[in-house]
């Protein structure tokens, strides 16, 4: 099944947040096994979602700017 | 507003202090604004810890409810999830508008980013037009003026009819003025007026619109003429069936008057009037030349015409970025100094220093001696898992599409994207394609197969096929681009036009053809488009490394499968069999070297494998800058026939579980001889004319 976390997304095409489980790639992909592909359902752009290292560097990143804003 | 009951296990006396619990009300107030603008925490900071969150009736999206008591009187508090837009474009901002409708005798608080005050003066627009009494709350205001922007508090309240009030809700600041002005909220004065004809067609179904609700007529009608599906439930509770229908013939006549849907024309027109009210009262610092410029960049950017020259400049410098950067600086570096100097003979050397000599040694990595292009051996070797499948993965493929990747974020981040379908869409639209039809073809630039999966949302199956075939056919996926655009750097500028020419030809045949088969208007469709702004460095580095994990881990094992089945068929011969069986099409047709039918074997595992393998075979004469005019035409003729060629392993499979293995077949039995056929007829052009 796709490895999508089900959590908010916001859409970098058209700015629609909208829930990322159920937006992956179905298991007729042969690939969708780990896919992290979603798909917005309003404008069809799609887009993989960040986890894994990127979902990593996202959050060191955030941090940092929240502590930059704390102070 | 309906408070829930009061009472039961919360109000109960032993209740421990955190108990949820909300209590009746005299009053009620609603939190509305854009997402991630402090609402929650200006309803934290109103209500303390007595909060419900419950579902809106029949959605999945939570509502949060509590109590306040401000300057001695008791508030019903509600926070409503962001919304953009009271024409509702997801079940979020559905449910925002819904609680707008449907509750009654309520104020609302408009919570808006001082920092984004346009995308908060848009929504605050539509409140105005839908006569909801409201304050509006500039919050984050110090962050706004750390950022140079000042806003003249005053001069808005004045235009808008409405208290306007700075706050810096995560300190509190502001709250206490905010809670004075609440009884005072008032619908605002600020209406947006659009063009003769739609205002005609609202001043037309306005009187039988209901004027019950918590939104007024105007704005009911000016979702009607939008056609908006959610509100039809609501319409057809409270009209009859002729009035309905009446309605409906009033935005039919309208919509015939404008190329774009109405949803658009009318989002259109009340942003030019909010940007006045907004250059009206908004005043930046240090920042207001470059602000300037990035305001007019993005309007250039979608303007029929200026946009072409910015579309053209965006295109050049990928071209540069990827092309010229990306395969051959990286690649040169990556292929000769890291995989043929030193990772491929160091591990020949190691697994020679491991397995003892024999035929195990030999199988692996080939004869001592011989050069590894010249043997079969199964780990380094002409079709050797490291030296060719890892080697044209990492080496060749993945810095092309790491550079594309780097400038597709770059173009993400700044905001150029949304306004690039802007104008994709509108051509398309001038060619009558149904808008809806174009996205997932547009949009399939990510990956084919998954646009292929969205191509579900077309209503008729008719629809779906087309559009399957339009994306199996000419839209190339973001690797297959990024190895074009690497390709067309090492061909003459001419040959680059003939390649583009083709492609635009055949999409826009196809897409003539569609138009005539799809029938219908064009679907809505709404994008956001976020001021043009300087990419930030974390946000490109983010998105870029989320697509190159998701290339890796989907393309890497590809490869090595393709180099596997070369390798097999290598061993049994097949290779120059299958050479000798296509050099008809493929030496005959198209007047390409009788190799470049392992690249077309290999595009069907994935397409950019099949356009590495080619540019593995130009790219001596590429980097020599010792292209012959024959082998332009070859470059050429080659791209052409595999972006139009039949689709990658992934998109086959997905077409044949999607619409059925008739239909898929049939698709792949069109493109096959058709990718050949524009093949041969542009060598036959080329070989003439170029």
């Amino acid at each position: 099944m796709p490895a999508v976390v089900a959590r908010k997304e916001r859409c970098p095409l058209c700015g629609n947040r909208f829930d990322a489980e159920g937006q992956g790639c179905r298991p007729s992909c042969p690939l969708a096994t780990g896919c992290k592909v979603i798909c917005c359902p309003a404008c069809g752009y799609s887009f993989p979602q960040e986890t894994g290292l990127a979902g990593r560097l996202r959050r060191l990143l955030d941090r940092g700017r929240a502590s930059e804003e704390t102070r | 507003m309906t408070p829930p009951a009061a009472g039961g296990a919360a109000t109960r006396a032993d209740a421990p202090l955190e108990r949820k619990q909300v209590v009746s009300a005299a009053r009620s107030v609603i939190l509305v604004g854009n997402p991630n603008v402090g609402k929650s925490v200006v309803f934290g900071a109103l209500t303390g810890k007595y909060v419900t969150v419950s579902n809106y009736p029949g959605t999945t999206v939570e509502v949060t409810r509590g109590s306040a008591t401000l300057n001695g009187r008791s508030w019903h508090v509600m926070d409503t999830p962001g919304t953009n837009n009271l024409l509702p474009m997801s079940e979020d901002e559905q449910a925002t508008r819904d609680i707008l409708l449907e509750e009654r005798d309520y104020v609302a608080v408009q919570v808006c980013d001082a920092k984004n005050l346009r995308r908060g003066l848009l929504l605050a627009a539509q409140l105005a037009e839908a006569r909801v009494p409201f304050v509006l709350a500039l919050n984050m205001a110090d962050e706004a003026a750390a950022r140079g922007i000042h806003i003249d508090e005053r001069r808005l309240a004045e235009a808008l009819g409405v208290d306007v009030v700075a706050t810096v809700a995560i300190q509190r600041t502001g709250l206490a003025t905010l809670a004075e002005k609440l009884p005072d909220a008032r619908p605002s004065r600020f209406q947006p007026r659009y063009d003769d004809h739609i205002e005609a067609a609202l001043a037309e179904i306005e009187p039988m619109l209901p004027s019950r609700g918590g939104i007024g007529r105007r704005a009911l009608a000016v979702m009607a003429l939008v056609g908006d599906e959610s509100l039809r439930g609501h319409l057809a509770a409270a009209l009859s069936g002729p009035d309905l229908a009446l309605i409906d013939g009033v935005r039919r006549r309208l919509a015939a008057r404008y190329p774009e849907s109405l949803r658009f024309v009318i989002s259109k027109q009340r942003l030019a009037a909010v940007d006045r009210l907004h250059d009206a009262v908004l005043t930046r610092g240090d920042r207001s030349a470059a602000s300037t410029f990035a305001r007019r960049l993005g309007a250039w950017s979608t303007h029929p015409v200026l946009g072409v020259p910015v579309l053209a400049a965006v295109l050049w410098a990928c071209y540069e970025f990827v092309g010229v950067f990306g395969a051959k600086t990286a690649v040169d570096f990556l292929e000769n100094k890291v995989f043929y100097d030193r990772l491929v003979p160091w591990s020949a050397g190691l697994v020679r220093w491991i397995v003892p000599s024999g035929a195990v040694q030999e199988f692996l990595v080939g004869p001592a001696g011989v050069p590894f292009r010249e043997h079969s051996g199964f780990l380094v070797g002409k079709y050797g898992i490291l030296s060719m499948g890892l080697s044209y993965g990492m080496a060749i493929v993945l810095p092309i599409v790491t550079t594309f990747f780097i400038a597709f974020s770059l173009l993400e981040d700044s905001g150029y994207l949304p306004r690039l379908a802007v104008m994709v869409n509108r051509v398309f639209k001038f060619m009558g394609l149904n808008g809806k039809a174009v996205l997932p073809m547009v949009l399939g630039l990510g990956c084919d197969t998954m646009a292929t999966m969205t191509a579900r949302i077309m209503e008729t199956r008719k629809e779906r096929v087309i559009v399957t075939l339009l994306l199996a056919l000419g839209v190339p996926c973001s690797a297959q681009l990024a190895v074009i655009f690497a390709m067309l750097a090492g061909v003459s500028p001419a040959a680059t036009a003939w390649f583009a020419a083709a492609i635009l030809l055949v999409l826009f045949l196809v897409g003539w053809l569609a138009a005539r088969v799809i029938p219908g208007r064009g679907s809505d469709f709404m994008l956001e488009l976020p001021p043009i702004r300087l990419p930030q460095a974390g946000n490109v580095a983010v998105k870029t490394l989320a697509r190159i994990e998701w290339y890796l881990r989907e393309a890497l094992p590809l490869f090595v499968l393709g180099t596997l089945i070369l390798w097999g068929l290598d061993r049994v011969h097949g290779i120059a069999l299958l050479e000798r069986a296509a050099a008809p099409v493929v030496v005959g047709m198209l007047d390409l070297p009788k190799e470049a039918a392992s690249a077309f074997i290999l595009g069907f595992l994935r397409r950019d494998y099949a356009a590495a393998g080619l540019f593995m075979h130009y790219e001596p004469f590429m980097k020599a800058g010792t292209m012959t005019r024959e082998m332009n035409i070859e470059v050429t003729v080659a791209l052409v026939t595999i972006t139009l060629f039949i689709p990658c392993i992934a998109n086959f499979f997905m077409i044949l579980k999607e619409r059925g293995w008739k239909t898929g077949a049939a698709i792949a039995v069109f493109i096959l001889p058709f990718s050949v056929g524009v093949g041969a007829a542009v060598n036959l052009l080329m070989r003439r004319f170029y």
